[in-house]
C-alpha cells in the first residue's frame, strides 16, 4: 500500500474511530442538547435582544451565530480528540505508534470538521426559517466557503487546545474559557466596531473573520471582497495547525526526555 | 558465534527531576534507574523481578522508546533506542497491566482496527490478524462488546492481542497479569509460553514468582534502581540452597514480632504474606536449624496455625535478594560521608 493511501487511511479511519472513541457528546441526548439546540438557542437569545435594543437587524445575529455554532464541537472536540487520550490512559499506547505524528494528530480534526458542517447547516436552516430570515441564493453560495474556513480554523484552534490538555490537567477550564472569548470577540454579537480597541486581540481568534465576512455579505460585498477576509481566517487556522503540532511535538519530547506525561 | 541479541541495555540510568509548589519551589530529585545492563537473545523470554518502585518500568519504558535514558545505551534488534525510536518502535509490542490503555466506548473489534491503524497493519492483513488474534486470546464472539463491559481478564488479553497487532519481534509486557483471577492467569501464561515458542522475544515484568520461574528461560532480580542478581531460575535458587525454610500462618503479627523473628541466631531472611485475616510468616533458616521452638515463643499470645517445613523455592530466592539489597541500602545510608 502506498505510503499516501497509508496517511490517508489513518486520517480517515483512524480519525473516525478517534471521534467515537474519544468525543464525549456521541450519545444522542448528549448530541443533540449540546450541539443542535444548545446553539440554536443562544442565537435565539441573541436575536431577540438585538431586536428589544436596536442593535442589529435580524440577520446579522443569525448568520453570526450560525458561524459561532462550529465554536462547540471544534473547541471542545479538538480539546477531547487529544487531551482524553491522556485521561483514558491511552497516550502511551499513541505515542508507541510508528506513524507520522502530523497524520496523527491532524487527522482527528476531520470528522469534527464534518460534524461542525451539520452543525452550522443545521443552525442556518432552522433559524432562517423561525427568524424568516431572507436569504438570496447568491449570498448563500458565498456563505458555504465562508462557513468552511471559519469550522476549518476552529478545528485547528480547538486541536491547540487539546494539545495544551495533554499537559494542563484541567484543560477544559481553558475551552471554557475560549468559548466565551469567542462568544465576546468574534464580533458575532457585538459589532466590532462597538468593543474596546484593545478586543482587537480577537482577530486572532478562528471566526472572527468569518464572521466580518458573513457582515459583508449581508451588505452586498461580491466574492472578490470576500477573498481578504477567507485568506485571514484561514490563515489563523493555519497558524493554530502549526502552533498545535509543534506543541504536541514538543510535549512528546518533553515526556521521552522530563517523563511529564502520564503515558501509562 | 555470539547468538543475536533482540535487546542490549548498558548501563542505563535515569534520573527524574520533580518541581512542586508555586511560590516556595521545591525540586526533588528520583534515581528510578542506575546503571542497568543487561541482555536477552532473540527468541529468549527474560523476566525483570523486583518491588514497586525498584525501576522495572521506568527500565522497560527506557528500552520501548517511552522514556530517554539521563546516561547509558540501549538497542532493540540493533537499533539505539534514543537515535532511532521509530524503527524500534516498528519492532515491538507493549502491554502493560491495569484496566486503563484501552478505549472503553470501542468495542475489542473497534480498538484493534484502530489501533492496526496506528501501528500500519496492512489494512489488507488487518481482518484476519485481528480474528487470529481474538481467536488466540480467547475473545472470539466477544469482539463486539464494548470494552466498558469487560472484565479484568478480558481487558488484559484485549491488551495482549493489541501488542501483538504488528506481528513484534520483541514483546515487552509489563505486569501483564496484575489483578487478574488464577484462572485468566493461567490463560496468559499459557499465551505467552506460546508467543515465546513461536520466536517472540518477550521481556516480562511481574511480582508472581511462580509465573517466572514457570515462563522465563533468565531472570534479573532489580531493586532500588539496580540490578542484584541475574540467572535461570535454577541458578537463582542456588543462591537459598544453603537454607530451610518454616512458614508458619498467624493471626495478628506485628512489626515488633518480625523484628525479633529477623533477631533469631538461625533466622537468614523473613517475610509476611496477608492472607485473608491471618498472615503467612515465611522464615528462611540455615539448613538443619529448627528455630520453630524460639519462633513460637516469640509469637506467644497469638494464635498459631499451619507450621510447615519446605524447600527454598524462586520466591524465597527472590526474597533473599531484595532484602540484601534494603540491607545493603540502609547500610550505605548509615556510613559516614
Amino acid at each position: 500500500m502506498g505510503r499516501l493511501a497509508s496517511s490517508a487511511r489513518l486520517v480517515v479511519v483512524g480519525g473516525m474511530l478517534a471521534y467515537r472513541a474519544l468525543f464525549n457528546w456521541t450519545t444522542p441526548a448528549m448530541f443533540v442538547g449540546t450541539l443542535l439546540a444548545a446553539p440554536l438557542l443562544r442565537l435565539a437569545f441573541f436575536v431577540y435582544l438585538g431586536r428589544r435594543l436596536g442593535i442589529a437587524d435580524d440577520r446579522f445575529f443569525v448568520l453570526g451565530n450560525t458561524v459561532l455554532a462550529a465554536s462547540f464541537v471544534c473547541v471542545y472536540g479538538g480539546t477531547m480528540a487529544v487531551a482524553n487520550e491522556r485521561r483514558y490512559g491511552t497516550l502511551g499506547a499513541i505515542l508507541l505508534s510508528p506513524r507520522g505524528r502530523l497524520t496523527l494528530w491532524l487527522g482527528r480534526a476531520l470528522p469534527y470538521v464534518i460534524n461542525a458542517i451539520l452543525v452550522v447547516a443545521f443552525t442556518l436552516g432552522v433559524s432562517v426559517l423561525v427568524f424568516d430570515v431572507e436569504l438570496a441564493p447568491g449570498e448563500l453560495l458565498a456563505l458555504v466557503p465562508v462557513f468552511l474556513a471559519g469550522i476549518v480554523s476552529c478545528a485547528a484552534f480547538g486541536l491547540t487546545l487539546g494539545a495544551i490538555g495533554l499537559r494542563a490537567r484541567d484543560v477544559f477550564l481553558t475551552a471554557n474559557v475560549a468559548a466565551s472569548l469567542l462568544l465576546l470577540l468574534t464580533g458575532a454579537n457585538i459589532p466590532a466596531s462597538a468593543l474596546p480597541g484593545w478586543m482587537a486581540v480577537g482577530r486572532a481568534l478562528p471566526l472572527t473573520h468569518s464572521v466580518a465576512a458573513t457582515q459583508a455579505i449581508t451588505e452586498g460585498s461580491g466574492p472578490a471582497e470576500l477573498l481578504p477576509y477567507l485568506g485571514w481566517e484561514l490563515a489563523v487556522g493555519l497558524g493554530y495547525a502549526t502552533l498545535a503540532c509543534l506543541l504536541l511535538r514538543y510535549f512528546e519530547y518533553g515526556s521521552r526526555r522530563r517523563g511529564t506525561l502520564d503515558t501509562v | 558465534m555470539r547468538p543475536m541479541l533482540a535487546i542490549e541495555a548498558l548501563d542505563l540510568s535515569r534520573v527524574f527531576h520533580v518541581r512542586s509548589g508555586w511560590l516556595r519551589t521545591r525540586r526533588t530529585e528520583t534515581i528510578a534507574a542506575r546503571g542497568i545492563s543487561f541482555e536477552v537473545r532473540s527468541g529468549e523470554l527474560f523476566g525483570l523481578l523486583g518491588p514497586n518502585g525498584a525501576g522495572k518500568t521506568t527500565t522497560i519504558k527506557m528500552l520501548n522508546t517511552l522514556l530517554l535514558p539521563t546516561s547509558g545505551t540501549a538497542r532493540v534488534l540493533g537499533h539505539d533506542v534514543v537515535r532511532d525510536p521509530m524503527a524500534v518502535r516498528r519492532r515491538i509490542g507493549y502491554v502493560f497491566g491495569g484496566d486503563r490503555g484501552l478505549y472503553d466506548r470501542l468495542t475489542a473489534l473497534d480498538n484493534l482496527r484502530y489501533f492496526s491503524e496506528l501501528y500500519g497493519v496492512d489494512p489488507r492483513e488487518q481482518r484476519s490478524r485481528i480474528a487470529e488474534l481474538l481467536e488466540l486470546v480467547g475473545l472470539a464472539g466477544r469482539e463486539k462488546e464494548r470494552v466498558e463491559g469487560y472484565s479484568r481478564g478480558m481487558r488484559q488479553r484485549l491488551h495482549i492481542a493489541r501488542g501483538l497487532l504488528n506481528r513484534p519481534s520483541v514483546l515487552f509486557l509489563d505486569e501483564p497479569s496484575i489483578g487478574v483471577d488464577p484462572v485468566a492467569a493461567r490463560d496468559l501464561r499459557r499465551t505467552i509460553a506460546e508467543l515465546a515458542d513461536a520466536g517472540t522475544t518477550v521481556l516480562l515484568t511481574t511480582h508472581y514468582m511462580a509465573e517466572a520461574d514457570e515462563l522465563c528461560d533468565r531472570i534479573a532480580v532489580i531493586a532500588g534502581g539496580r540490578i542484584r542478581a541475574s540467572g535461570t531460575p535454577a541458578e537463582l535458587k542456588t543462591r537459598v540452597r544453603s537454607r530451610d525454610v518454616l512458614e508458619l500462618e498467624v493471626y495478628g503479627v506485628d512489626d515488633t514480632h518480625v523484628t525479633r523473628l529477623r533477631d533469631l541466631p538461625s533466622v537468614r531472611d523473613i517475610a509476611v504474606e496477608e492472607r485473608g485475616q491471618a498472615q503467612l510468616v515465611i522464615l528462611q533458616v540455615d539448613q538443619g536449624a529448627d528455630p520453630r521452638r524460639d519462633a513460637l515463643d516469640v509469637l506467644d499470645g497469638l494464635r498459631v496455625g499451619r507450621i510447615v517445613n519446605r524447600e527454598p523455592t524462586l520466591e524465597d530466592a527472590y526474597v533473599a535478594i531484595v532484602e540484601e539489597a534494603a540491607r545493603s541500602a540502609a547500610g550505605s545510608v548509615r556510613a559516614p560521608a
